[in-house]
């Protein structure tokens, strides 16, 4: 390499580049070379085991993705014993949640011990940021976000609005009691 | 007069003022349970104790009076333990479920806890059962378990009623309040002991699970069921009233309100409409202004009988515009008297008159004269009046009158009617015009004792709703007569502007509430 000042202060570098035998001119042994790179590749990320594979695409909606634990994704209504909803009405998520998703219509409950239920409780989950706040607020453990399920696309706007029966579809009994220890 | 000193503070009181009283004057907060100043004090609750240097034990401030050269100590640590030792106590039973109580929020013993308490339970033991959602009266529901036994609706019911339907009965742990036996809370101030209830032990039926009290926006209002003016909080959110709550002034309402008063928030939202119409047709407020201006205008230069019929409903700052348009655009004297019918009044707050600013209107119109509504249901039978213009569908007279008032109102050439409410009378006029409800503008009602009151704005109209001042206003200026105010404060400035001396003395807007409460 050498370099030369030339009057216009333009520094002119010359690059001596390695001269090519004759099976690299030929470019068939380099080009096999090549394409083996690339079956390695196709075939080791066509591969059934999903873990094995380079790549993070999957062949949705065949394989699903595997979700951390503790990933938020669908909100479920947890229940009681005896499978009414755990939800009291407190409306303490509807207050934190940032985008206002939530939408509650509190009742009087038949039996005395509960008092409290939600007649009406819709998530908007178009307008839900899932960032898990009503989760944090909760004092009853009713409303969760663990289904390990993501939101699906919705058709029409109206699809959007989970509605209570459909979110205690996916609910289960907890493990936290009802009321308190000492209730 | 006594001078004390209260944690550092000299401070000098009246003889007999309780050292709670002092401590607020000397700005020192003292926690309390069953004091409420207007209210005895049976010293109950002992969340007030403090120490009084020479007193070997701690003293119930709201009990103990004042007296010369006393030194208090209201955050001394004696105090602190027995503060914390009588907030243990009263959660012992306590079910702590504020997630489904209605007073989360706006609890006492919520703050005191966070305030001057802290810590966790040590009760390990069942809690004593009581009773829960019990109907103590119709309009108000009482839970046992969350009672602290302050005793304030008690001694409510027997101070300021006089009623005396409550008690406690059992004793200890198990004591609760009930009604002596065969009687129910139903006087007509039963819900007064919700406001006063410092935990949620009694709620009011109409307000309970509606919403949370955190959400609400509380704006300073003026009561419009009857002529008393109690001056409340209208709380609302998203744009509705959620509940009246009175607030304190010590002309007026002192701290109390009835309850048909505290229901009469739903008439805001009942049957509103909502759009202008020309005879049946919905119209927009261009539309309707031109042609009732068009319409008047040709009336007014055919000297036709036009009849103009004054709400005592409306603020004072839209009865003036009422009158300069009824002075300089209909030309006409015949004023008529619309409002509500006399109802009955009780000798404590609810008057009879039910119209929240007749006072008002009688100083905005001075010296004219107004005739009964009923010589009007004469005049339109014997057709001596063409048009028909009415402020609010409220009609002073009974229901035979009323429906012989809707009969006769086809011999009416042309009716006008501006309300807030659709109804029978509003389907029989010619053009409706859609007016605000006074949770929908700012505004002066005068009470029937002279004292005017302002009252704000707390959410936007409904819909197309306009201010019965702006309507007029509007209308006025298509018949080309400028009123030329600009703004609210411009029209308060003129509206009792007489020479003789004011009809209505102008009280303060608000009185602060004292700090003790």
């Amino acid at each position: 390499m050498s370099a030369k000042k030339t009057e216009n202060t333009v520094v002119v570098r010359k690059v001596v580049r390695r001269k090519m035998n004759f099976a690299e001119r030929t470019y068939i042994p380099e080009f096999a070379k090549g394409l083996a790179v690339t079956m390695r590749q196709f075939f080791k990320n066509s591969q059934p085991n999903v873990e094995k594979r380079d790549t993070f695409t999957r062949m949705y909606p065949e394989e699903k993705t595997v979700y951390p634990d503790r990933y938020r994704g669908h909100h479920r209504l947890m229940l009681r014993d005896d499978g009414q909803v755990r939800c009291v009405a407190c409306m303490c998520c509807s207050t934190v949640c940032p985008a206002n998703c939530i939408h509650i219509t509190a009742a009087e409950h038949d039996d005395i011990s509960i008092e409290k239920y939600p007649s009406v409780f819709v998530i908007d989950e178009l307008r839900c940021i899932m960032c898990g706040l009503c989760v944090d607020a909760c004092p009853c453990d009713a409303i969760r976000m663990d289904s390990g399920e993501h939101i699906q696309p919705f058709g029409e706007r109206g699809e959007a609005f989970l509605n209570r029966d459909l979110l205690m579809s996916k609910g289960s009994l907890s493990m936290a009691v009802q009321g308190g220890e000492n209730g | 007069m006594a001078k004390a000193i209260i944690d550092g503070t000299e401070i000098e009181v009246d003889k007999g003022t309780s050292i709670l009283r002092a401590a607020a004057d000397a700005g020192h907060e003292i926690p309390h349970f069953c004091y409420h100043p207007a209210l005895s004090s049976p010293a109950n609750c002992r969340m007030c104790l403090v120490e009084v240097e020479g007193m070997p034990k701690l003293m119930p401030s709201c009990y103990t009076q004042v007296s010369d050269n006393m030194v208090v100590h209201t955050k001394s640590e004696r105090v602190i333990k027995a503060q914390k030792a009588v907030l243990e106590f009263i959660l012992i039973n306590h079910p702590v479920d504020c997630p489904i109580c209605d007073q989360a929020g706006e609890c006492k013993l919520q703050d005191y806890y966070i305030d001057y308490d802290t810590q966790d339970s040590r009760l390990r033991s069942q809690k004593q059962n009581k009773v829960k959602a019990h109907a103590i009266g119709p309009e108000v529901v009482y839970d046992g378990e969350r009672c602290i036994l302050c005793t304030r609706c008690i001694r409510f019911c027997e101070e300021v009623t006089e009623t005396a339907e409550l008690t406690v009965v059992e004793r200890g742990d198990r004591a609760e309040i009930r009604t002596f036996p065969g009687k129910s809370l139903d006087n007509d101030y039963s819900v007064c002991v919700t406001d006063i209830c410092p935990v949620g032990a009694l709620t009011a039926r109409d307000f309970r699970f509606k919403t949370r009290v955190w959400l609400l926006t509380s704006t300073e209002s003026v009561c419009t069921g009857c002529s008393q003016g109690c001056n409340i909080h209208l709380d609302h959110f998203r744009n509705e009233a959620q509940r009246y709550r009175p607030r304190f002034n010590a002309e007026v309402n002192d701290y109390w309100m009835c309850d048909s008063g505290r229901l009469s928030y739903k008439e805001l939202h009942a049957d509103r409409l909502l759009a202008p119409v020309i005879n049946g047709a919905e119209a927009n407020w261009y539309e309707v202004c031109r042609n009732t201006a068009n319409k008047l205008t040709k009336a007014v230069e055919a000297e036709k009988n036009i009849a103009f019929v004054v709400s005592p409903q409306a603020s004072c700052e839209d009865l003036l515009i009422a009158k300069r348009f009824t002075d300089e655009v209909l030309k006409t004297d015949s004023l008529y008297l619309g409002g509500k019918a006399a109802g009955k009044a009780d000798g404590f707050l609810r008057q009879a008159d039910n119209n929240p600013n007749r006072r008002g209107m009688e100083a905005v119109f001075q010296d004219r004269a107004f005739k009964p509504f009923s010589d009007l249901i004469e005049e339109i039978k014997s057709q001596k009046v063409d048009v028909l213009y009415m402020m609010g569908s409220h009609v002073p007279v009974d229901a035979d009158s009323r429906a012989e008032f809707l009969n006769a109102l086809s011999n009416v050439e042309l009716f006008i009617l501006q309300t807030p409410t659709q109804g029978d009378l509003s389907e029989m006029s010619n053009i409706s015009l859609p007016s605000c409800t006074h949770a929908e503008k700012s505004g002066t009602f005068v009470n029937f004792d002279g004292i005017a009151q302002v009252f704000q704005q707390a959410f936007a109209p409904k819909d197309g709703a306009l201010a019965d001042g702006e309507i007029l206003t509007r209308i006025a200026k298509r018949m080309d007569v400028d009123f030329g105010y600009k703004n609210l404060s411009e029209i308060q400035d003129t509206m009792f502007n007489i020479p003789e001396p004011p009809p209505a003395e102008v009280a303060e807007e608000t009185q602060t509430e004292p700090s003790a409460e």
